[in-house]
């Protein structure tokens, strides 16, 4: 049965000295692919600046604003519904093909086809001294080594907001081990890719029912290539496969491909940010 | 007459070690330089003392002039430059113009190939790691196909001669070559110190490198334009070759921008002026691609033009050279040029490549072992010239040392003869005589959709220093007039 979400984003910034020039980019409109359909979108700024609807430079759609006009606060809008397909993560068989996947992993071709997901970025680059953090066990299939990283990263770190931000390293994630949904993300990726796993960093919203609080920021998970299956997506934060509550917006190799909103704003002064993020669940 | 007659060459002493440009093995004067020799040697050194100093008075006033950063105060400096042309003949500059044509023919297909479908590393020609190492490959510009297949628009390839006589490519630059402004800024100088000599030599003109530049870019242009719209963007005026991004626009006839002149509306490009916004097509920019777009690329940038990856990514407008050019001129890249060459245009290199010897593959590990004091011993994965061991300048003992830091990890080394460029005679302004300098030759190619201009000259750029073999402005390199002659 299909479930139908709406999501509402909203921010404001509030700016001590009047701006002369800005300019946001916002990566926030879920993406429509074989699990879900983006059926509406509204976008609107409080200063009635053109909204432009283009791409990143991945092809995933953007909204980009600039104000031509003096201001010293800017709201924005926006509300999105999705159709999510009921889908069940465990409807394959992951232990048939071990041999396969494995192979497969080493030979060139894949490794040419998947060459933007395996190799690390600053985000997702462990120390040295911790390459042997986390060991894949050859016996057991692909998708059960990602899997039980998948506990293992949610065991390795206390999910604490305001510890972080996303600057941090991974470095400093695993020693002080706090982090938010990125980090979490981020260290997930990194291991995975250390085992020549293709692995990519999804930006999205979470859906964690009617009047939970966990919702009010916008969400990121991972997803791993398994050569015998296709993308799996699997949410380090919370231990969990990736399900019909995940609503996908984009992926990147890290944070910095995905990040919601980019933001050129020349001002002098003190800013401030407020933000929401709203997922609402109406079962049809 | 004879050298010992000419006055100005009476002090020029000749190490037969190098390969002199004028001089051949035993001293004789070589065809294509006689009649100019004959014409320098009726002035004195006297005359050239003047003469030196008007030309370089002709350079400040046209404006000709570079800043050296970090100094304690910012001092406008003039390009160095001296009086006695290079001169290169007809049959010589047939190889260096066939051969700049085909490297960079061969590197756009290279570029297409990596940003596609990557044949060339599932065929094992080059490494996978080219790519996935490299910092210069834009993972953005995957899969994008630049208006008219061109990437690098604009190659500048250095090529030195070595003392066997023969040319051989040091580096491909397809970022932003500079150095063309002052091909056509040392013409004018020379013409206007010495305009006699020129009457006895039939030499290719150099001023028509904006015209042929303007009409292969404009043969590029976004599908959908009619009468495409060329701009040139620099980072500023406080750029070093600010003069040059001036000097280009001028002389092609273009606006001359930066980035907070243009601006992006709905994926199109857009230039602010007092009637309004004007629509851009095609943009020359001499600025780095993490520069480009502070929405896609580095955040902090205040010279790029926000949403301008959007606009170039939808087609929409024509960037010279292409984002992502940087990974071919890599050092590792150049290495696999001669294979390169071979696997897009099944063509043997007509350019040299310094050979280089990879220590992972064990036959050629045994010779760079046997062969250390011949041979320079480069790191590849190090930049910067970090690591870099020059064998006939190693004692013994740290020959010895270099042998087990290859033999311990192989993979990690790859050796090239050590070279030698040639040496042309230079007007020293210290000692006031000519003497033996080294030289090489930025050459200046431009691909367009299925045709390609390569400027009849070039740089010709001189280490100053005595003996030394770099010849980088900013290492305080100089340069010469260059010409191309007709025929003999």
């Amino acid at each position: 049965m299909p479930l139908e979400y709406c999501i509402r984003y909203n921010t404001t910034n509030t700016y001590e000295n009047k701006v002369h020039s800005a300019y946001w980019q916002f990566l926030i409109i879920p993406e429509t692919n074989e699990s879900q359909d983006l059926i509406t979108t509204d976008f609107n700024n409080s200063l009635a600046a053109m909204n432009e609807f283009s791409i990143n430079g991945y092809g995933f759609s953007t909204i980009r604003v600039n104000p031509r006009k003096n201001f010293q606060e800017i709201t924005f809008n926006a509300e999105f519904k999705v159709l999510k397909k009921d889908a069940n993560p465990f409807e394959f068989d992951p232990s048939q093909n071990i041999k396969e996947d494995y192979l497969r992993l080493n030979s060139l071709n894949f490794k040419v086809d998947f060459d933007q997901f395996l190799k690390n970025t600053p985000f997702t680059t462990l120390p040295d001294s911790s390459m042997g953090l986390y060991q894949l066990d050859d016996t057991l299939s692909l998708f059960d080594n990602l899997q039980a990283l998948n506990t293992w990263t949610y065991q390795s770190i206390y999910f604490k907001v305001g510890v972080t931000d996303v600057n941090t390293t991974l470095n400093n994630i695993i020693t002080k081990k706090y982090g938010v949904c990125q980090d979490f993300t981020h260290l997930f990726c990194a291991i995975a890719r250390n085992n020549k796993i293709p692995t990519r960093y999804v930006s999205g919203y979470l859906h964690q029912g009617n009047g939970y609080f966990g919702d009010s920021q916008m969400h990121a998970w991972a997803e791993a290539y398994i050569p015998t299956i296709g993308w799996v997506g699997f949410d380090p934060t919370n231990n969990v496969l990736v399900a019909s509550n995940h609503i996908k917006v984009c992926h990147g190799k890290d944070y910095q491909d995905c990040a919601p909103l980019k933001g050129i704003v020349c001002s002098q002064g003190q800013n401030e940010t407020q933000y929401s993020v709203q997922v609402i669940s109406r079962q049809q | 007459m004879t050298n010992i007659e000419n006055k100005i060459f009476s002090s020029y002493q000749r190490d037969s070690q190098l390969y002199d440009e004028i001089f051949d093995e035993e001293g004789a004067i070589k065809q294509v330089y006689q009649k100019l020799f004959n014409l320098y040697g009726e002035h004195s050194i006297e005359d050239y003392v003047k003469l030196n100093s008007k030309a370089k008075s002709s350079f400040f006033n046209q404006g000709i002039t570079f800043q050296v950063y970090g100094d304690k105060e910012t001092k406008e400096k003039i390009f160095p430059f001296d009086l006695f042309p290079r001169i290169i003949d007809p049959e010589e500059w047939e190889i260096i113009e066939k051969g700049s044509i085909q490297r960079s023919k061969a590197l756009n297909l290279f570029l297409w190939d990596i940003y596609h479908d990557k044949n060339i590393i599932r065929d094992g020609i080059v490494p996978m790691d080219l790519i996935s190492s490299s910092a210069n490959y834009l993972d953005q510009m995957n899969g994008v196909d630049p208006p008219g297949g061109i990437y690098n628009h604009i190659s500048g390839i250095d090529v030195i001669k070595h003392k066997d006589g023969k040319y051989y490519v040091l580096e491909d630059n397809i970022r932003c070559p500079s150095g063309v402004s002052y091909v056509i800024c040392n013409r004018t100088a020379l013409k206007r110190a010495l305009f006699g000599v020129f009457n006895h030599y039939q030499t290719y003109s150099v001023t028509n490198y904006a015209e042929n530049l303007l009409d292969l870019l404009e043969s590029v242009k976004p599908q959908g334009v009619d009468i495409p719209n060329c701009v040139v963007i620099t980072p500023g005026m406080y750029n070093s070759a600010f003069y040059e991004h001036s000097y280009l626009a001028k002389t092609m006839g273009v606006e001359l921008v930066e980035g907070r002149d243009l601006f992006v509306e709905n994926d199109f490009v857009y230039m602010k002026t007092i009637k309004g916004p004007v629509k851009v097509d095609i943009i020359y920019r001499r600025i780095d691609d993490q520069f480009l777009d502070p929405l896609e690329f580095k955040s902090d940038s205040a010279i790029g033009v926000p949403g301008l990856f959007a606009a170039y990514k939808k087609g929409n407008v024509t960037l010279a050279n292409a984002p992502g050019t940087g990974v071919a001129d890599d050092k590792a890249v150049y290495t696999y040029m001669p294979q390169i060459i071979k696997y897009y245009l099944d063509e043997e290199p007509i350019l040299n490549n310094v050979h280089t010897y990879h220590c992972s593959r064990p036959e050629e590990l045994k010779y760079v072992l046997d062969h250390i004091h011949e041979l320079v011993i480069k790191p590849v994965d190090e930049a910067g010239g970090y690591g870099i061991s020059i064998g006939n300048r190693l004692s013994t003992s740290e020959i010895e040392l270099v042998k087990e830091q290859i033999i311990e990890s192989p993979r990690k080394y790859v050796a090239q003869p050590i070279m030698s460029l040639s040496v042309h005679p230079t007007y020293i302004d210290e000692t006031e005589e000519f003497e033996q300098r080294h030289v090489d030759l930025r050459t200046f190619t431009v691909l367009g959709k299925d045709k390609e201009f390569v400027l009849k000259g070039g740089l010709t750029r001189v280490a100053l220093q005595k003996g030394n073999l770099i010849v980088n402005s900013s290492q305080g390199g100089g340069s010469k007039d260059t010409w191309v002659l007709k025929n003999i």
